[in-house]
């Protein structure tokens, strides 16, 4: 950080209220937050977020490393559950349904809530198994045939199957990086979740492999809703049609990508863009 | 591009109902698996409960023994000794006429041979040497008589501690209704009493249970840990920083590493043949003896003792090897003035549980003779001896009811002397564990 | 001169070389122009010269001590009539003890008097030996001090030669790891080739008939004794699989529930616990399942009206080996489980799938080489164990596959048949080191495969 130092940023999030732009949105929303705080033990990560994903659009989160997005990120399908110190306050909705009621089963959101990771991640199966995997322990598919469809489909849809077709049962570890994590995709969008969560998908990539799950998520969002994390401005640019910009737990502003990225109203956000931090 | 959907399309209809119908099932899978795990570590902990719980419950009664209140008259008639420093008159002298004569005046109703060699049977039969080497301590008590409580007979014992059941008929128990009623009248005038069994700690083995004792063992057991603790120590530690911090990059050093990792899984009984066929059969060490089997077990402990060094060496940060380079210190000045030092509380950890395992060793010492009858408590390293868990093992293959309480007695000394030595290592690890 | 005496005069030359070196080096600087310009600190040239004097005399010390018994042995049973010298291997150790005896003084009357030469020359030896010892020993110990004492001068690299000897030391004492290889390699094979001149290897590797003990008496008719080892690894085989019917699973499961589902409070209680249950001594377990188990299991299949229920069954020594193995098995899955990184979770749970899903269908297949490892090891620990069986298998081989009955192991055997008298040249003893060789040979072989399968494993994920 080099324009404001922590004083100044004391003050501007003292008595901080609302964000800039709007994070709700009317009808069309798939996902609604309101109020959410995040804590990790003691320490809070994430204050009083309101934002809302609407239907087949690419929500783009971006901020500062360690600005808590990918936090964010993690609370909308609960994946915050697997780690034992992690409380979650305020209501989160998907479709209307309140994601952290007790009557919500959380196996049941990740289906409809699906997550690609940060770094691929196939699971030491073949490339068949893993893509087949979702579907299988979901009981979402009653014969061989159907499932095998499901497969061809989703690794079509993630652009992979001209590359895998022939060696179905081979290892999944044995792809590259790129197909891995196109793998990984096929493997989400096989359960056919409503909402796809990304969190920064293409930081363990090259920029060929990159271009490729960049151009996955414009052809995805036809059918899915998106939200997805990035470290990479230029990334959210080209992917995004909101964007919402994080600091330091809080959100500061949301807006229509081109908005965010051409006029910024907050100050942090426009020194974000502006490359004074980050 | 859309019709390619139409398989996850599809799907997406019916997915809830599809998902909904297997819910139920997959969270009683997920039920039961959990369950599957906490039966499995309730198996354990059972186990573990279970185990200790029959060998405290069984052996506390060893660490207490019966006595009985005789009137002895040291009456040289009897004992047919005149001069108590004549050797060839204490040869032939009757000790064991002391015990009954004395019994027979406590007990004048008792007649018959039978009866007269039951009520003989209360104390035990070895009690008479403790009369003589308690009369010729001091042998102005010739010709005069004193009270002394004098160790009962282990089925006597028994019947103090109420593991004889009196209601079972008298030719299917060891202990005959004479004797019950002998003990009984005893008991009513207070000559009988139990008290703490120093024995225990402070006598050899012996083949009758009341006077045997795991002192010899314990001894033993010490000579064999000093031994083993002398050699592994030092060549554990200097193995593991040649290993750690001069070994290069060659066969040799891979030869030795794969050495060290497999040495650390051979089976104990296969030192134990290494023992015989170069210690006892090729170099004549003497069988028996602490100081072969400090040998094997030093062999067989210092795979663990260099592993557990090496991790400690490697806990040292470089920084600290940096700096001492960096004054300009030779690297085995570094080692030994900085990095040594500061490895050491692990290596003394590693050590501590190394010679853990080495006293609950058992398998490689029936090899090398260590499971020979020693009465006598070893005098040094080189003298025929045994060790607690081999005083275990022994003890366990005896008949007499006593001796299965002493084997659960030996073994909670045993495992008194193992909980010491782990929580001292836990102690040292808490105390210098440092996060650099 | 005794060991130890000589020892110690020993230290006191050395101690002496060492003040006189480091006093020499001092006294060679002043020529040069003081301390500044040794290149080592005094106490190096100390050091050196004290290396110097104690090496060799301790190596010499070393040597004589080891092998002056046998030597003079042999040259004393060299002496005695050719009827003695064709004696086997434990009458002659009682041959040897009163020929020891009547030198010492112990007895005094030979219980043949063709002993008397030996003796004496036993006497002579041993009065040789010792003052030849003791002569040479300071001799050599003195000449290397002065050696060292004379090398002393001012651009000796004093420290570097010195750090050049403990080197050598650090690397002496790494070597003891190869030497005991060697030395179990040498005691057993030796023996086993022995052994194989009397029995042929294809007896005793097929051979299905295991009662050595009639072999003790060669005046018995057709005594040769039977050397059949099948019933011997049957009943290994047997009570290894009970064992790891019982640790495998439950260790298994322990380790995934302590990983996957206990909170760090429940971690630290039963952790350690197991740690006790890791630390019992193994003759413990071999006293409970003896003693209570066996028991306990006969009266439970008399009850449920299963007769001929052994009271030394493999049944009682397997499910106590298990337990023993249960913390072996789950420190080692409970390793290879936490190095399956926390991405390939994320992504199971990512997609829905439940814990037990996610354990049983990425976990497992993730950590499978770590886990086969871990089985192999624990195969070897069964294979290997003794105690337990010892005390609660039996001794009687009996080819069989019920585990109620008695069955015998390699171990229980090797035992036995080494505790009590031996004759190194009875087929009796020399089967113990047959058995040991096969018991060496399969765990090194199960060791080094679990090795290599968890080293790929590591790197898979390193």
């Amino acid at each position: 950080m080099t324009t404001n130092t922590n004083d100044e940023l004391a003050q501007i999030f003292e008595g901080w209220s609302s964000t800039v732009g709007k994070p709700t949105l009317k009808d069309n929303a798939r996902m609604t937050t309101r109020g959410v705080d995040v804590f990790y033990g003691e320490k809070q990560a994430i204050f009083g977020v309101d934002l809302d994903i609407g239907k087949n659009e690419v929500l783009a989160m971006i901020g500062p490393s360690g600005c808590g997005k990918s936090t964010f990120l993690r609370t909308l399908n609960r994946m915050n559950d697997t780690i034992d110190i992690c409380r979650v306050k305020g209501d989160i909705h998907l479709d209307g349904d309140n994601i952290y009621d007790k009557k919500m089963d959380v196996v049941n959101l990740r289906a409809r809530v699906g997550m690609v990771f940060q770094k691929p991640n196939p699971f030491p199966k073949s490339i068949y198994d893993n893509v087949a995997y979702g579907p299988r322990i979901h009981g979402l598919v009653t014969r061989k045939a159907e499932l095998d469809e499901i497969v061809e489909t989703a690794l079509q849809k993630a652009s992979i199957w001209n590359e895998v077709k022939d060696r179905l049962d081979q290892p999944a570890t044995g792809l590259s990086g790129g197909q891995q994590q196109r793998l990984c995709i096929a493997r989400t969008i096989a359960v056919s979740p409503e909402v796809i969560l990304m969190d920064e998908p293409c930081s363990a990539l090259d920029p060929i492999a990159t271009a490729r799950i960049e151009e996955l998520i414009a052809e995805l969002s036809e059918n899915f809703t998106i939200a997805i994390v990035t470290h990479s401005m230029q990334q959210a640019a080209r992917v995004s049609s909101r964007t919402a910009y994080f600091h330091l737990g809080r959100l500061v502003e949301v807006g229509a990508t081109d908005k965010i990225f051409t006029a910024p109203e907050h100050r942090l956000t426009e020194d974000y863009i502006t490359g004074r931090f980050g | 591009m859309t019709n390619q959907l139409n398989a996850i399309e599809r799907l997406a209809e019916v997915k809830q109902e599809r998902m909904q119908k297997n819910l139920k099932a997959r969270y009683a899978k997920e039920k039961r698996f959990q369950v599957y795990g906490i039966m499995s570590i309730c198996l354990g902990m059972a186990f573990l409960a279970m185990l200790l719980g029959t060998i405290f419950y069984g052996g506390a009664s060893s660490f207490m023994t019966s006595e009985i209140k005789l009137t002895i008259n040291y009456d040289p008639d009897v004992i047919g000794v005149t001069d108590l420093t004549d050797e060839d008159e204490l040869k032939w002298a009757d000790w064991r006429g002391l015990l009954s004569t004395s019994l027979a005046e406590r007990f004048p109703e008792v007649s018959g041979r039978s009866a007269v060699r039951q009520r003989n049977a209360l104390v035990s039969s070895i009690a008479e040497y403790s009369l003589r080497d308690r009369l010729l301590a001091n042998p102005e008590k010739l010709g005069t008589s004193e009270e002394i409580w004098i160790v009962a007979d282990d089925e006597i014992d028994a019947v103090m501690k109420g593991q004889v059941d009196r209601t079972v008929p008298e030719s299917e128990r060891r202990i005959t209704d004479l004797q019950l009623s002998l003990i009984d009248s005893l008991e009513a005038e207070g000559e009988i009493r139990q008290k703490f069994n120093t024995t225990f700690f402070t006598a050899g083995d012996s083949r009758e249970p009341e006077q045997a004792g795991i002192r010899g063992a314990m001894i033993g057991s010490f000579y064999t840990l000093l031994v083993t603790l002398l050699l592994s120590f030092p060549i554990g530690v200097a193995a593991a920083i040649y290993l750690e911090e001069f070994a290069p990059q060659n066969r040799l050093t891979e030869v030795i590493e794969v050495n060290i990792n497999n040495l650390a899984a051979v089976p104990s009984i296969v030192f134990g043949l290494l023992g015989l066929a170069v210690f006892i059969n090729v170099f004549h060490l003497p069988r028996s003896a602490p100081v072969v089997g400090g040998l094997v077990l030093t062999l067989m402990t210092l795979p663990t003792i260099i592993i557990s060094s090496r991790s400690a060496i490697k806990a040292v940060p470089p920084s600290i090897r940096e700096a001492a380079l960096g004054l300009g210190a030779s690297k085995m000045q570094m080692v030994m003035h900085h990095v040594l030092p500061l490895a050491m509380p692990g290596m003394l950890t590693g050590t501590i549980i190394g010679m853990a395992q080495a006293l609950g060793e058992t398998a490689p010492l029936l090899m090398i003779g260590m499971v020979a009858f020693i009465a006598d408590i070893p005098g040094g390293p080189l003298d025929p001896a045994t060790v607690l868990p081999v005083q275990v093992y022994l003890w366990s293959d005896l008949p007499e009811r006593a001796f299965v309480a002493k084997t659960s007695g030996a073994i909670m000394v045993l495992l008194g002397f193992l909980a010491i030595m782990n929580l001292l290592a836990v102690y040292l690890r808490k105390k210098f564990e440092k996060t650099w | 001169m005794t060991s130890s005496s000589l020892f110690l005069l020993l230290i006191i030359i050395v101690a002496a070389v060492f003040v006189l070196g480091r006093k020499r080096s001092v006294d060679v600087a002043q020529s040069v122009g003081g301390i500044r310009y040794l290149h080592s600190l005094p106490n190096y040239y100390g050091l050196l010269a004290a290396a110097w004097a104690a090496i060799p005399g301790v190596i010499l010390l070393a040597l004589w001590s080891a092998f002056q018994d046998v030597i003079i042995q042999n040259s004393v049973f060299s002496l005695l009539p050719e009827s003695y010298q064709a004696l086997s291997g434990s009458r002659l150790d009682l041959v040897w003890a009163e020929i020891y005896n009547l030198q010492k003084g112990i007895i005094t009357e030979a219980s043949d008097p063709a002993f008397y030469p030996a003796v004496e020359a036993l006497n002579n030896l041993m009065t040789t030996s010792t003052t030849g010892r003791t002569v040479l020993v300071i001799a050599l110990t003195v000449l290397g001090g002065v050696w060292g004492w004379r090398l002393i001068k001012p651009e000796q690299r004093a420290r570097n030669q010195f750090e050049k000897v403990v080197e050598a030391l650090l690397l002496a004492s790494s070597m003891i790891a190869i030497l005991t290889t060697v030395g179990i390699v040498f005691s057993v094979v030796f023996e086993s080739i022995r052994f194989f001149h009397k029995v042929p290897f294809t007896e005793f590797v097929f051979g299905i008939k295991w009662s050595p003990q009639i072999a003790i008496n060669a005046e018995v008719a057709g005594s040769s004794g039977a050397f059949g080892a099948i019933p011997l690894f049957v009943g290994t085989l047997m009570i290894a699989g009970i064992a790891l019917l019982v640790a495998v699973p439950v260790g298994l499961m322990t380790a995934v529930y302590l990983v996957e589902y206990a909170s760090s409070r429940v971690r630290s209680i039963i952790k350690p616990l197991l740690e006790v249950l890791a630390g019992i001594p193994t003759v413990v377990y071999g006293f409970f399942a003896a003693l209570t188990m066996a028991p306990k299991l006969k009266g439970f299949f008399e009850g449920i009206g299963v007769n001929g229920v052994s009271s030394e069954s493999a049944l009682a020594a397997g499910l106590v080996m298990g337990i023993m193995i249960i913390p072996f098995v789950s420190s080692l899955a409970d390793d290879v489980i936490n190095a399956v990184p926390r991405s390939l979770r994320d992504g199971s749970y990512g997609l829905g799938a439940t814990k037990s899903e996610t354990v049983k269908q990425v976990i497992f297949p993730a950590a499978l080489p770590g886990i086969v490892s871990g089985v192999l090891l624990a195969a070897s620990r069964a294979i290997g164990e003794t105690m337990i069986v010892v005390m609660a298998a039996g001794l009687a081989a009996n080819l069989t596959a019920n585990p109620l009955e008695a069955v015998t192991t390699v171990t229980v055997q090797i035992a036995t048949l080494l505790v009590g008298d031996q004759e190194f040249d009875s087929a009796k003893t020399l089967a113990a080191f047959a058995l040991g060789l096969m018991l060496f040979f399969v765990t090194l072989m199960l060791n080094v495969i679990a090795l290599a399968v968890v080293k790929r494993f590591r790197e898979q994920y390193d």
